[in-house]
């Protein structure tokens, strides 16, 4: 069960995040040419001042890069990807890009991942839930950061995070990005409230 | 005669999506497993007439489960239903021996178009 969503609607959300990062898979696959293999998202629901330690735990103690795009409509919060330089290069070679990436590339890949993952994750929750929702531009939140430096928990008004990882293997490589999809405290009432409705659809 | 289906899904969730897309005058037996490797037991029983299988599961997946069966001699109609919808999925899967794919979130009129070309629906 997630912190603050019944046994249920953490079922249900679970496999619209699955439904969702399935639609992720296809567009990466899309551009990268490539078949995608996709592991179950983890999710949780923790509390944000565990958010930093939470990072530590995705990672490592490892330099990080990481980006942000908010979203609104039948519910609203931010999304931020959190992924290694590995990870980040990685990605930027399965996008055509080659070599040693200048800032502006880096920057462009970091958007793009957020884009993609943020959009299909939240996106896909959103339309099995039958809720609109808008996303504002993606933003970069930094690159080497100390994992614990992603998200200061004392500069957001939020109790509480949804966390998702994400796994994708790719040929011969695997790569890694995180997603931390945060809702203001009153954000997660209404998912649970979207979320029962869903669920009352499958009861009927 | 009342036909054998089996749901494979490690989502009680998704188990209950596909459920509730089934007709629902369809004369049929219904069991579910949660992960590959229950899924190819209650198959190794032989009760098995149609198999709805989801490919990203735990303690085997969809493809695993496709191997085996293949192995086995494939005794019974499997349709795999399935979130990753990047077409090499589908051909994979088809190409070990599923007769259709099925995107995630399951649309009921697309599936029971599906189970009438396969003349399991009439």
């Amino acid at each position: 069960m997630i912190n603050g969503l019944n046994e249920d609607q953490s079922a249900a959300l679970q496999e619209l995040a699955n439904i969702g990062m399935g639609q992720a898979g296809n567009s990466l696959a899309l551009i990268w040419k490539e078949f995608v293999h996709l592991s179950i998202p983890r999710i949780a629901m923790v509390d944000a001042s565990r958010l930093p330690d939470l990072i530590l735990s995705f990672v490592g103690d490892t330099a990080v890069s990481a980006s942000r795009q908010a979203f609104h409509g039948g519910f609203r919060g931010e999304v931020l990807v959190v992924v290694t330089a590995r990870d980040r290069n990685g990605l930027a070679q399965l996008m055509g890009y080659e070599g040693q990436l200048d800032a502006a590339e880096r920057e462009e890949v970091l958007l793009d991942i957020v884009n993609i993952l943020g959009g299909a994750c939240v996106g896909g929750i959103a339309q099995q839930v039958s809720a609109e929702i808008g996303f504002s531009a993606p933003s970069l939140i930094g690159e080497d950061l100390d994992p614990l430096d992603v998200i200061n928990p004392e500069q957001l008004a939020i109790d509480t995070a949804l966390s998702l990882e994400v796994c994708f293997q790719v040929e011969n490589r695997s790569l890694t990005a995180h997603l931390v999809i945060l809702l203001p405290n009153n954000e997660v009432g209404a998912l649970a409230d979207l979320l029962d409705q869903f669920l009352c659809t499958l009861e009927a | 005669m009342s036909v054998s289906v089996l749901i494979v899904d490690d989502s009680p969730i998704a188990r209950k999506m596909l459920r509730r897309a089934l007709p629902p005058d369809w004369d049929i037996t219904i069991q579910e497993a949660s992960d590959g490797a229950q899924a190819i037991d209650i198959y190794r029983k032989g009760s098995v007439e149609l198999m709805f299988l989801d490919l990203t599961m735990p303690n085997i997946d969809g493809y695993g489960v496709l191997e085996v069966l293949q192995a086995e001699g494939l005794n019974c109609i499997v349709i795999v239903v399935s979130a990753d919808v990047q077409p090499q999925a589908r051909e994979r899967v088809l190409a070990m021996g599923a007769i259709a794919f099925i995107p995630k979130p399951v649309n009921p009129e697309g599936l029971q178009e599906v189970l009438r070309q396969y003349g399991i629906l009439v």
